[in-house]
C-alpha cells in the first residue's frame, strides 16, 4: 500500500505507479529529510565534491532559504531536494519516498505531483500560452482543471494575459506565470532557484510576496536559493552553505 | 582564425549531425557521379573511345549494312595518297562472362600503320602468333579480358557468333594501357576471320583512311565521295563518336538529372543543417556583432562552414560514387540495350577530371545551400537587438510566398510548352524542378497547417506530446520547414517516379499483350542483362518454314539505315504472316490487318511511333530511306506504337527489306501456329529440327511476355535505385533537423522533465515531431509528385524517347503515405533517444 497521497491511476497508466514507498505524508511533519547526504561530480580523474555530510530537514509548510556564495552548492542542493539529482551518498526522504531506492519513474511521478519548481529564468515553453504553461504539470499527469488554471492566473494578477505567449509578457509576468505553474498540482513541495533573481528589484519583491503568500495559502513548504538577503529575512529558516558543507542553520 | 574557430569548432562539437550532412551532401555527389561513370563505362564502345580505335585514321568510308568488297576496286587510284585499312567490328556472346565482347577484325599486317597495337605472346615467338591469327582461328585478347575469363596464350576461347557457338584460340594479349577501358573486353583478330565469323564475306564494315603525307582532308574527301557509288558515305572518324554518343544521350541525360535530385535533396539537407547552426548561434552572432563583427565576417564564417561540409562530403562522394558505378554498371546496360545493340562495356574509370568534378559538386552545392541561412545570419542584429526577435524568423510574407508560388507554376507551364535541346528534354525537366521547388515555397505553410491549425487540447494525457511536438515544430518553424521540404521532395520524387514507371508499366503490359501474338519466338542468346548477342543463322528461317510450314514464320530482320541523314532502324518483316496474323498496334486505332494489307497492296511501309514523332512524320506521307541497295521511297501507311527502343524504325515488307539488304539472318522469328495446334509439341519439333547445332532459344509467349517485363523491371532498377537514394537522403534530413531542434532545445525538454513530464511523454514529443514533419512533407510530396509524374509521362518521355505513355495514377499513393510516415517515426527514434539523454537537473543547473 503506497504511503503517500498518489491519485488512483486508470489501468492503462498503472506502469507509471511507484514502485518503492516510504513514510506517511500524515504521520509525518517533514516533507524533506537529508541524513550525512554528499554528492560528488566525476569527470575523467577530475572529481568535485559539490555536498558534503548535509543533514537537512524541511517541515511541512515551512519557508527554508539557502544562502551562500556562488558555488557553495545551493543549487546541488535544490536538484537533491527536488528529486532531479541523485545523492552520492546518504539517505534522503522527499514527501515520504526515500530516493535511493526510487526508480527513474517514481522520481518523474513525485516531481510529477508532489513538487513545484521556479526557475530563475522562468523557463516558460515559449510556444505555450499562459493558460497552457500553467496547465502543463497537470496535462503531463492526465488531468485537465481548467478553473484551476484560470484561479492561480487570476491570483497572480494575469487574467488578461491567459492567451499571450511568454514572448508577450514582462519578466515579471513571466515569473508569475512559472510560480502559478509551480502551484498549479497543489504540491507539497516547491522549489524556487534565485525567483527573483532575474527581476528588479520592484518586481522581485512583488513576486516574492506573491510566491510566500500563495504557498502558504496552499500550505506547501518552500525551500529556496537566494543571494537576496530581504528574501532571506522572511524566511522562517536561513541555511548557510559553504563549499558544499552547512555551516549554519538558524531560525 | 579565432573567428573561423568560433565556427568550426561548434560544428565539430556535434560530431553526428555534421558526419549526417557531410553523408547527406556525399550520397547526392555520390548519385550523380555514379550515374555518369556507369553510363560512360556501360557504353564504352559508344563513347569517346571509337576515336581511340580508330587509331591514326583520319577519314572513314562507311555505308550503312557495310562496305561491300567488290567496291573497293574503285578507292584504287587514292592508294598512293593514304593507306586504306578494312575494319570489321561485331559483338560476341561470351558464355562465361555472360555478356558482349567486342570482335575488331584488323588486317594484321596493314593496321601497325594506324593502331599502336603491341602483341604480347609470353615465351612464344611472335611470327607464330601472327601466323596463328592469320592462318587459323588465332585471336588477341586484351589483358583485362584474359584476366576476367582467367585465360592465358593457347587457351581456347568459346564464343558465341551470330547464334553459332565457335572456340578460338588465344594467340597473343594486347594491352594498350593508354587506349583505356575501351579494350577491356576486345578480341582481336584478322578480318578474314572475322568476316567469316560474321557472316560478312562480301564486305567489311569501314574502311579507314590514314593519309600517307599531309593532305587537306576535305578536297580528298571529296575526291572519294566521286569515286564511290552515292550510299557510302566518307567522314571523320570523329563523327561516328557523336552518333554513337547521341544514341544515348537523352538516357545518360534523363539518369543524370534523376541523380541530380538526389544533389537537391542534399542541398536542401545542407541548408537545413546550416540555418540550425545560424539559428543556434543567434546569441553568439549577435554578441559578435556587438563586439565589432562586420557582415562581411559573419558571412565569411558561414560559408566556410558550408565550404568544409561541401568538400568532406564532395570527397567521400566521390569514392561512394566510384564503388555505386561499379555496382550500377550492369543496371545501366540493361537500360542501354533497350535503346541500343551490340554495345560493348568496359571498366568504370575515375579520373582526375571526375575526382575535381565531384568536390566542385559537393562544394557548390554546399554553398548554394548557405545562401538562405546566410540571409538569416545577416539578419541577426547586435545583442542589444536580439531580444526583441523571434528565435526563427524564416516566416515570409505571405504575400512574397504566393507570388514565389504563382512565379514557379508559371514557369513549370512555359517550360513543358517549350521543345527539346537536341533530343535532350531540358525544358521539361526544368519544369519538373519547378515544381518540384514550390515544395520548398509550400513546406513552411504546411508545417504551419500542422502545427496551428486545430491544436491538440492539452487536456488529455495523450495530448501533451502532440501539443507539445507542435508548439516545437511552430518555435523551429523555418527549419521544420526545411527538414518537411526534403521530405516532400524525395516522397514526391518517389511519387513522380512510380507514376511514371506506372504508367510505363502498364503501356508496356497492354502493348506485349496485343504487339506479342505469336506462339514462339525465336532468338539468339541474350547476355545476363538481357542484351541479344548478333542475329540467328539464315538456316533456322529455312529450317522452321520446313518444320512449320511458310505462313507461320515471320523472320524480323533489322539493319541500319538513314533519313534525312540520321541514322535509323530499318526492319524486314513478312507483311503476309503479320496481316493475317494482325497483333501490332497502330496509334490510329485501325487494325493491323488492314493496315498490312495495305501495305502488301502498295509496297508501302509502316514507321514507329519514335521514328514519327523524331522526324514528324505520320501515316500518308513519303519517306526516303537510304540503304545499302540505294535511296528508296515509300508510303507510309501506319504509325505503331513501339516501346522496344527509342530509335526511329522503318519496317519493310521481307521481300523489299532483302531486296537492299544482304541476308545476315533475322534477329528474331516469330511462329505463328493455327489456332488448334500444340504448342508445347511445336517448339519440341523445332527444338530437334535445329538439332542443337546453333545458340538460339525457343520461347512460348507466356516466357517472351514474361522477358519483356523482366527486361522493363530491369531497365528501371537504376531509376528506381536512385529514388531510394533520395529517400535516403530525406531520411538523413529529418534526423538531421530534429537531433538539432532536440539539441536546441535541451533545456525546455529537461523542464519539462522537471515538471514530472516522463520518458515516455518525451519520447513520444520527439516522436511527434517527426510524425507532424512527416505528415506535412508527405501530403505536400504527394500531391506535387503526380503533376511531376504526370510531366514525366506526358512530356518528358515524348521528348526524350517518342513513346506515347497512359498516365496512370499509381494506386499506392496510400501506400506511399504508410510507408513515408512509420519511416520518418522511425527516423525520429534516434533524436528521440538523445532527448532522453538529457538529465533533468540540466535545467536547475542551467538556471542557477
Amino acid at each position: 500500500m503506497p504511503a503517500t497521497d498518489l491519485r488512483p491511476v486508470d489501468p492503462g497508466r498503472a506502469a507509471e505507479q511507484p514502485t518503492t514507498m516510504q513514510g506517511n505524508q500524515h504521520g509525518s511533519r517533514d516533507i524533506v529529510e537529508l541524513q550525512g547526504v554528499e554528492r560528488t561530480y566525476s569527470r575523467g580523474k577530475l572529481s568535485v565534491q559539490a555536498l558534503r555530510e548535509i543533514d537537512f530537514v524541511l517541515r511541512r509548510r515551512e519557508l527554508v532559504a539557502l544562502v551562500g556564495p556562488s558555488g557553495c552548492g545551493k543549487s546541488t542542493l535544490l536538484n537533491v531536494v527536488a528529486a532531479v539529482d541523485r545523492a552520492t551518498a546518504g539517505r534522503v526522504v522527499v514527501c515520504g519516498q526515500d530516493l535511493e531506492r526510487a526508480t527513474e519513474n517514481d522520481l518523474t511521478l513525485l516531481r510529477r505531483r508532489k513538487i513545484g519548481v521556479v526557475f530563475q529564468d522562468f523557463q516558460l515553453m515559449p510556444n505555450l500560452t499562459a493558460e497552457e504553461n500553467v496547465a502543463l504539470p497537470l496535462a503531463l499527469d492526465g488531468r485537465s482543471d481548467p478553473e484551476r488554471v484560470l484561479e492561480l492566473l487570476a491570483r497572480v494578477g494575469l487574467s488578461q494575459r491567459v492567451g499571450h505567449f511568454p514572448s508577450e509578457l514582462s519578466g515579471g509576468e513571466q515569473q508569475r506565470v512559472a510560480i502559478a505553474r509551480a502551484l498549479v498540482h497543489k504540491p507539497e513541495l516547491i522549489v524556487a532557484d534565485e525567483p527573483t533573481g532575474n527581476l528588479d528589484s520592484g518586481n522581485g519583491g512583488y513576486i516574492l510576496e506573491m510566491l510566500t503568500g500563495l504557498r502558504l495559502e496552499e500550505g506547501a513548504a518552500l525551500v529556496l536559493a537566494t543571494h537576496d538577503p530581504s528574501l532571506a529575512e522572511r524566511a522562517d529558516r536561513v541555511v548557510r552553505l559553504r563549499d558544499g558543507l552547512i555551516v549554519e542553520s538558524s531560525a | 582564425m579565432i573567428l573561423r574557430s568560433l565556427w568550426l569548432r561548434p560544428t565539430m562539437a556535434h560530431p553526428i549531425r555534421a558526419l549526417l550532412t557531410v553523408l547527406g551532401v556525399a550520397i547526392g555527389v555520390a548519385s550523380v557521379l555514379s550515374t555518369i561513370l556507369a553510363s560512360r563505362a556501360a557504353v564504352a564502345s559508344l563513347g569517346s573511345d571509337v576515336e581511340v580505335l580508330a587509331g591514326g585514321a583520319r577519314l572513314e568510308v562507311t555505308r550503312p549494312g557495310g562496305v561491300a568488297v567488290e567496291d573497293l576496286e574503285a578507292l584504287r587510284p587514292v592508294c598512293d595518297e593514304a593507306l586504306l585499312v578494312p575494319v570489321v567490328e561485331g559483338a560476341a556472346l561470351a558464355p562465361a562472362l555472360g555478356d558482349i565482347v567486342r570482335l575488331l577484325g584488323v588486317d594484321l599486317l596493314l593496321d601497325r600503320e594506324v593502331r599502336p597495337i603491341e602483341l604480347e605472346v609470353g615465351d612464344g615467338s611472335l611470327e607464330a602468333a601472327r601466323d596463328a591469327m592469320l592462318l587459323a582461328d588465332g585471336v588477341a585478347i586484351s589483358r583485362s579480358l584474359a584476366d576476367e575469363l582467367s585465360l592465358g596464350i593457347g587457351d581456347s576461347l568459346d564464343l558465341v557468333v551470330q547464334a553459332r557457338e565457335c572456340s578460338l584460340e588465344v594467340a597473343a594479349l594486347v594491352e594498350p594501357e593508354r587506349f583505356g577501358s575501351v579494350w577491356d573486353r576486345v578480341v582481336l583478330l584478322d578480318v578474314a576471320l572475322a568476316q567469316e565469323l560474321l557472316g560478312r564475306l562480301d564486305r567489311v564494315d569501314r574502311i579507314e583512311l590514314m593519309p600517307r603525307a599531309e593532305l587537306e582532308l576535305e578536297p580528298f574527301a571529296a575526291r572519294v565521295r566521286e569515286l564511290l557509288p552515292p550510299t557510302y558515305r566518307i567522314r571523320p572518324a570523329s563523327e561516328r563518336r557523336e552518333e554513337g554518343e547521341r544514341m544515348v544521350r537523352a538516357l545518360e541525360f534523363n539518369l543524370t538529372a534523376l541523380a541530380g535530385v538526389s544533389v537537391l535533396v542534399g542541398i536542401v539537407l545542407v541548408a537545413t543543417t546550416l540555418a540550425t547552426s545560424v539559428v543556434q548561434r543567434r546569441a553568439q552572432i549577435a554578441l559578435l556583432r556587438s563586439l565589432g563583427a562586420s557582415s562581411a565576417q559573419v558571412a565569411r564564417a558561414v560559408v566556410i562552414e558550408a565550404a568544409a561540409i561541401g568538400v568532406a562530403g564532395g570527397a567521400i562522394g566521390v569514392l561512394l560514387g566510384w564503388v555505386g558505378a561499379r555496382a550500377a554498371v550492369a543496371s545501366v546496360r540493361a537500360t542501354v540495350a533497350t535503346v541500343v545493340e551490340g554495345v560493348v562495356a568496359g571498366t568504370v574509370q575515375l579520373n582526375p577530371i571526375w575526382i575535381l568534378a565531384g568536390l566542385a559538386l559537393g562544394l557548390l552545392a554546399s554553398v548554394a545551400a548557405a545562401v538562405l541561412p546566410l540571409r538569416e545570419a545577416l539578419r541577426t542584429p547586435p545583442l542589444q537587438g536580439l531580444r526583441t526577435q523571434h528565435s526563427d524568423s524564416a516566416t515570409r510574407p505571405w504575400k512574397g510566398r504566393v507570388l514565389t508560388l504563382a512565379g514557379l507554376v508559371g514557369a513549370a507551364i512555359v517550360f513543358v510548352n517549350l521543345p527539346p535541346v537536341g533530343d535532350r528534354p531540358v525544358w521539361a525537366l526544368i519544369a519538373a524542378l519547378c515544381i518540384l521547388s514550390t515544395l520548398l515555397v509550400l513546406a513552411g505553410p504546411l508545417v504551419d497547417l500542422f502545427a496551428r491549425v486545430h491544436p491538440a487540447s492539452l487536456g488529455s494525457g495523450a495530448g501533451v506530446p502532440v501539443r507539445l511536438a507542435q508548439a516545437a515544430l511552430e518555435a523551429g518553424r523555418g527549419r521544420a520547414a526545411w527538414a518537411a521540404g526534403a521530405v516532400g521532395m524525395a516522397v514526391g520524387l518517389a511519387v513522380a517516379m512510380t507514376t511514371m514507371v506506372g504508367s510505363f508499366r502498364k503501356s508496356v503490359v497492354d502493348w506485349t499483350r496485343q504487339a506479342m501474338p505469336s506462339d514462339l519466338f525465336v532468338r539468339p542468346l541474350a547476355t545476363d542483362t538481357g542484351a541479344l548477342a548478333g542475329r540467328i543463322d539464315p538456316e533456322v528461317v529455312s529450317i522452321a518454314r520446313r518444320e512449320l510450314g511458310d505462313e507461320a514464320v515471320d523472320p524480323f530482320h533489322q539493319s541500319q539505315a538513314y533519313y534525312r541523314d540520321q541514322p535509323i532502324l530499318l526492319g524486314g518483316a513478312a507483311f503476309d504472316v503479320v496481316a493475317h496474323e494482325g497483333g501490332v498496334p497502330f496509334l490510329d486505332g485501325r487494325s493491323s490487318r488492314e493496315v498490312f494489307a495495305q501495305a502488301v497492296l502498295t509496297g508501302g511501309v509502316v514507321a514507329n511511333e519514335p521514328f514519327a514523332r523524331r522526324f514528324d512524320v505520320s501515316a500518308g506521307d513519303r519517306v526516303r530511306v537510304e540503304t545499302p541497295g540505294g535511296t528508296i521511297a515509300r508510303e507510309v501507311v501506319g504509325v505503331y506504337r513501339d516501346y522496344s527502343g527509342h530509335m526511329g524504325r522503318v519496317v519493310l515488307d521481307l521481300p523489299d527489306y532483302l531486296a537492299h539488304y544482304p541476308d545476315e539472318g533475322p534477329q528474331s522469328v516469330s511462329v505463328f501456329l493455327p489456332p488448334a495446334a500444340d504448342v508445347s509439341s511445336a517448339r519440341t519439333r523445332l527444338a530437334t529440327a535445329l538439332e542443337g547445332r546453333f545458340a538460339v532459344e525457343i520461347l512460348d509467349n507466356r516466357e517472351v511476355r514474361a522477358e519483356v517485363l523482366e527486361v522493363f523491371e530491369r531497365t528501371f532498377a537504376i531509376t528506381i535505385a536512385l529514388q531510394l537514394i533520395s529517400s535516403v537522403v530525406a531520411g538523413i534530413a529529418v534526423v538531421a533537423v530534429l537531433g538539432a531542434l532536440i539539441h536546441e532545445r535541451k533545456r525546455e525538454l529537461a523542464v519539462v522533465r522537471v515538471l514530472g513530464g516522463s520518458q515516455r511523454q518525451l519520447f513520444g514529443l520527439v516522436l511527434g515531431e517527426a510524425l507532424l514533419l512527416g505528415l506535412a512533407g508527405t501530403l505536400g510530396g504527394l500531391v506535387v509528385g503526380v503533376v511531376v509524374g504526370y510531366v514525366l509521362v506526358t512530356v518528358v518521355n515524348l521528348q526524350s524517347f517518342g513513346w506515347s505513355l497512359q498516365f496512370v495514377l499509381p494506386g499506392s499513393l496510400l501506400g506511399t503515405l504508410l510507408i513515408v510516415v512509420p519511416a520518418c517515426l522511425l527516423s525520429g527514434l534516434i533524436p528521440a533517444f538523445l532527448s532522453l539523454r538529457t538529465p533533468p537537473r540540466e535545467a536547475l543547473r542551467a538556471s542557477a
